[in-house]
């Protein structure tokens, strides 16, 4: 699946959640350069992206994400497996 | 997780004058839908209906008190109301885990509210996390 697709629907995912106006992610964006993405609503985050995606994640691999291109690497793991 | 896909729950549920009064109290609605039968009446009801969040209360109720843990909390609730519930009737409260998010401990319940006569009084979706 193209990175580039994913990160505009990334964009929409997390503009729906976190309701702070537009979001521009990329690989290098942290929990830190976003507004409102906080632990709770990752929470949303991430079962809004499980359900877009068709995936699962695991508890132990969302713990190592250190940026948006940890967690796009992951989908595009999980959606290679499939 | 002390859950699995497809488990279902099953609770009963009467709102008694009690409850109905209780409720009233606590949101302090006095609609005459409510309240008055005879407005009740013009607007083609039988009898003053309940109010429908009575059934978010009991929803309350069972995720505070009936699952198998007491480590839950709601992340959200949606109810659609599909046929009026009216003074002392009981309700059997129907709800199936319908998803697991094992990476972020959360689970969502399809639910639904059976009348006596079994229409469906309410039903929706219940998010829940269960906390560490």
């Amino acid at each position: 699946m193209e990175r580039n697709k994913i990160i505009s629907e990334l964009n929409e995912i997390f503009e729906d959640i976190i309701d702070e106006g537009p979001v521009s992610l990329s690989d290098v964006t942290t929990v830190r350069d976003v507004d409102g993405w906080d632990s709770l609503t990752n929470i949303q985050v991430v079962i809004a992206i499980e359900k877009h995606f068709h995936i699962r994640f695991l508890s132990e691999e969302i713990v190592t994400w250190k940026n948006v291109g940890d967690m796009i690497d992951c989908i595009i793991d999980r959606k290679e497996v499939k | 997780m002390d859950f699995q896909l497809n488990q279902c729950y099953k609770q009963k549920y009467c709102v008694t004058t009690e409850v109905y009064e209780h409720f009233q109290e606590c949101s302090q609605d006095f609609n005459p839908l409510h309240t008055d039968e005879e407005f009740a009446h013009q607007k083609g009801f039988p009898e003053k209906v309940m109010y429908g969040n009575i059934l978010n209360a009991f929803i309350s109720h069972f995720i505070g008190e009936c699952l198998p843990t007491k480590n839950v909390i709601i992340h959200s609730q949606s109810i659609t109301f599909k046929n009026p519930v009216f003074m002392n009737e009981c309700l059997v409260f129907e709800a199936v885990v319908s998803d697991l998010f094992e990476a972020v401990k959360a689970i969502e319940f399809k639910y639904k509210f059976i009348k006596p006569n079994g229409e469906i009084a309410g039903k929706g979706l219940i998010q829940i996390g269960v906390l560490k």
